[in-house]
């Protein structure tokens, strides 16, 4: 019986050592209360009831988020010497998240040991706000009357958790545009039909694969599906419309190109991305956002290229799609009053501004200046829907669309029908989740 | 003091081996608490958290006992996942161990520049699995080394009559990437195998092969009436850990397909799955029930393999 007892009893030390946080506590604690000072605002349109002040708050703020290039990293080091400037109060500790940013900000979450303030990717934040790990920000938006209402809406509105409460402001954002060779397109088309007459005039012309790189799931096929009409859950988020017979011509449509050779994917064409196969004149047209801009500028400099409008559909009305991240507070971050007036900064106008003088981001918000040579991706934000993380469950609705579309694709059958029905049922289950 | 040991010696060896025996527990204490807490202790914590609605920040929810266990088998990604683990596994392990017996056997021999063969076999096995599968990829690309060699060769029409297409996607396309892997492990994991097949084939006296030679067998009756079966301790410990190995297949899937399996969940392996779950949906419970299904699996393959080779080999 020892032999047992022995083993045993290490046994339910260890279990009882891991479950020490197993306790059920409350998720999305509104955790330590904004700091009241009399006077002051952070955005002049608030109203005088703002009590919060950001000049009166010290100390030191984490700031974290994903690896990302040189000269987006330049950008963000002027952008807080810019705030460190304006706010001498608040020193900025600025560490790099390195490797895989949700499997780490996993373990950050677990340990209860998180940056103050961190990028937050559209695709997490309705399952993080929904687990608890983001502050709600409405406490300190009133408090400090900090104006969001020159957000464009399509990167605000990914950000709101299920419970109706904000949990991010977009720190930048970008659509998707048509990007275009002009040595083989000398007019950008204005409408989906002139695309396709386009197109197909490119075919087997000079080096090109084929005239347009198209990838094979929703995260650019939303965006002619919303330009035929289609969608794939109705604008409240609570209806699946995903087999309505707009969205199915759409995903015809977008499976016919394919099928006359108007379109491959990038991988086809030996390509990582449709960037790629622009740049080395594998296809005429991508469908991108401004993160093309430096690919291209430093790894393909001798492909002249443009930005044209998404072409609008039989929808009639110009419509595409947006990608934005934001910065958000941990339910467990050390400095939320710091943290939260770095976030003013950055989301604000001046801070925004000075962000996106580096080139590398575009402005999530209306009254920010458009940066040089990004009229067109910044225009379209007017219109621009979310891309992605817009309702619970939609990575595994696209992975369902990528999944058939990609089968129908690579057997040759092109039958939308498989696609819908497959998008159809993965709708089904996220809203029933 | 020597009159006292003369007296009762016993007391002497008795302290002795306790000593001893202490000691040994002494050194064995530490890996013992580690093995415990890191293995036995994950496991019983992963069987705890598959029984919850599991938030990684505030602990255990709603109890939901085998709710998660019941989900997989509803699940079609887990069910695609558990076959592409099998199939690879039934493919790559006898492969891989073909490749790396023949392959030691190979430079085994008294062959004049052994030592590089050694060396050039085993090389695959020490670059990163990373640089290596990224190295692959752009060989299997529709533009790339393999489809170019192949148009070179003029076998075209031959592969055309298999249904590849002269820039075949190799890694791209659902119908390959999953051999397509198979064939980079095999060639990066044969040299690893090669060196667990040549120690075991060292150990082989000479004098069974002069006996034979006497007897007039020849090369081949040596290999498979000899060889082969005195490598049976090597095939236990190469099956075994191939087939570990094949069942936790990530790194190379995740390089190659991407966290989502890609194409259409052609790489989509049970650990991929498992880090899918837990990474991108948050989901740990259910990513909990996954490994444990996952280690159920391993450990009743490593009984049966145990089952198929015999009792374990004296090694």
């Amino acid at each position: 019986m020892r032999r047992f007892l022995a083993p045993l009893t290490i046994i339910v030390l260890i279990v009882g050592a891991c479950s020490g946080g197993a306790t059920p506590t409350p998720a999305g604690s509104t955790g330590t209360a904004p700091s009241v000072a009399p006077g002051g605002s952070v955005e002049s349109t608030a109203p005088s009831t703002a009590a919060f002040d950001p000049k009166s708050i010290t100390g030191t703020a984490k700031l974290s988020g994903w690896q990302s290039s040189d000269a987006e990293n330049a950008a963000l080091t002027a952008t807080v010497a810019a705030f460190e400037a304006a706010y001498p109060n608040i020193k900025v500790d600025y560490k790099v998240t390195a490797g895989d940013y949700a499997a780490v900000m996993a373990t950050n979450f677990s340990s209860k040991n998180v940056p103050d303030l961190f990028y937050v990717d559209a695709t997490f934040a309705q399952p993080w706000s929904d687990a608890g790990f983001l502050e709600p920000l409405d406490d300190y938006i009133a408090k400090s009357g900090f104006d969001t209402s020159t957000f464009f809406p399509g990167y605000e509105s990914v950000f709101k958790g299920s419970d109706g409460k904000i949990y991010g402001l977009a720190k930048d954002g970008n659509t998707i545009g048509m990007a275009y060779n002009t040595a083989e397109v000398p007019t950008a088309p204005k409408t989906l039909d002139e695309l396709v007459t386009t197109a197909s005039g490119l075919k087997g012309k000079d080096s090109l694969k084929a005239p347009m790189c198209l990838n094979p799931g929703l995260d650019r096929g939303l965006a002619f599906v919303y330009a035929q009409g289609g969608s794939i859950v109705s604008d409240d988020g609570k209806t699946n419309t995903a087999d309505s017979p707009a969205t199915k011509t759409a995903v015809q449509w977008y499976l016919d190109q394919f099928k006359s050779g108007n379109a491959m994917t990038a991988s086809d064409m030996g390509d990582g991305w449709c960037g790629e196969s622009l740049g080395k004149k594998h296809a005429a047209f991508a469908f991108e956002g401004g993160w093309l801009d430096p690919a291209m500028t430093s790894t393909f400099p001798d492909t002249k290229y443009a930005w044209g409008q998404f072409p609008t559909g039989t929808s009639g009305s110009p419509v595409t799609i947006s990608y934005t991240a934001a910065y958000s507070i941990g339910a467990d971050s050390a400095n939320k009053d710091q943290a939260w007036v770095l976030l003013q900064y950055l989301a604000g106008k001046d801070g925004m501004t000075k962000w996106t003088e580096g080139g590398v981001a575009l402005p999530s918000r209306s009254d920010v200046p458009t940066p040089k040579g990004k009229d067109v991706l910044v225009a379209q934000a007017q219109f621009a829907k979310p891309g992605s993380g817009f309702f619970k469950g939609y990575a595994d609705v696209q992975k369902a669309f990528q999944d058939a579309f990609t089968l129908e694709i690579q057997n040759k059958t092109y039958n939308a029908d498989t696609v819908i029905a497959a998008t159809k049922a993965a709708v089904d289950k996220a809203l029933a989740s | 003091m020597a009159l006292a040991s003369a007296r009762d010696p016993r007391a002497s060896v008795g302290h002795g081996q306790r000593s001893e025996a202490l000691a040994g527990y002494g050194f064995v204490a530490i890996p013992m608490f580690l093995y415990f807490v890191l293995n036995i202790g994950a496991i019983v914590y992963m069987i705890w958290i598959s029984v919850w609605q599991w938030n990684i920040r505030s602990g255990a929810g709603k109890f939901i006992g085998l709710q998660n266990y019941q989900n997989t088998l509803t699940d079609p990604i887990f069910h695609r996942a558990i076959q592409n683990t099998l199939y690879y596994a039934v493919v790559w392990v006898p492969l891989t161990m073909a490749l790396g017996l023949l392959l030691a056997v190979l430079v085994n021999q008294k062959l004049r520049g052994r030592t590089f063969f050694r060396a050039a076999f085993y090389f695959p096995a020490i670059a990163s699995s990373a640089a290596i599968t990224i190295l692959w990829i752009f060989l299997a690309a529709p533009d790339g080394f393999f489809n170019g060699v192949r148009s070179a060769l003029g076998l075209n029409p031959i592969f055309d009559l298999l249904g590849f297409k002269a820039n075949q996607n190799w890694i791209g396309d659902a119908k390959t990437a999953l051999n397509s892997v198979i064939l980079l492990n095999a060639w990066t994991t044969s040299g690893t195998f090669m060196l667990f097949y040549l120690a075991s084939l060292q150990t082989i006296s000479h004098e069974i092969y002069e006996a034979a030679a006497i007897d007039g067998a020849s090369s081949w009756q040596m290999f498979w009436r000899i060889t082969f079966p005195l490598l049976k301790p090597g095939h236990y410990f190469v099956a075994t850990v191939a087939v570990i190995g094949a069942l936790q297949l990530f790194d190379q899937a995740v390089i190659a397909g991407g966290t989502d399996g890609s194409p259409a969940n052609a790489l989509m392996t049970v650990v991929l799955y498992l880090y899918n779950i837990a990474f991108a949906k948050f989901d740990f419970d259910y990513a909990a029930a996954v490994g444990l299904i996952l280690f159920v699996i391993i450990f009743t393959i490593t009984l049966i393999q145990r089952r198929l080779f015999g009792s374990a080999p004296a090694w």
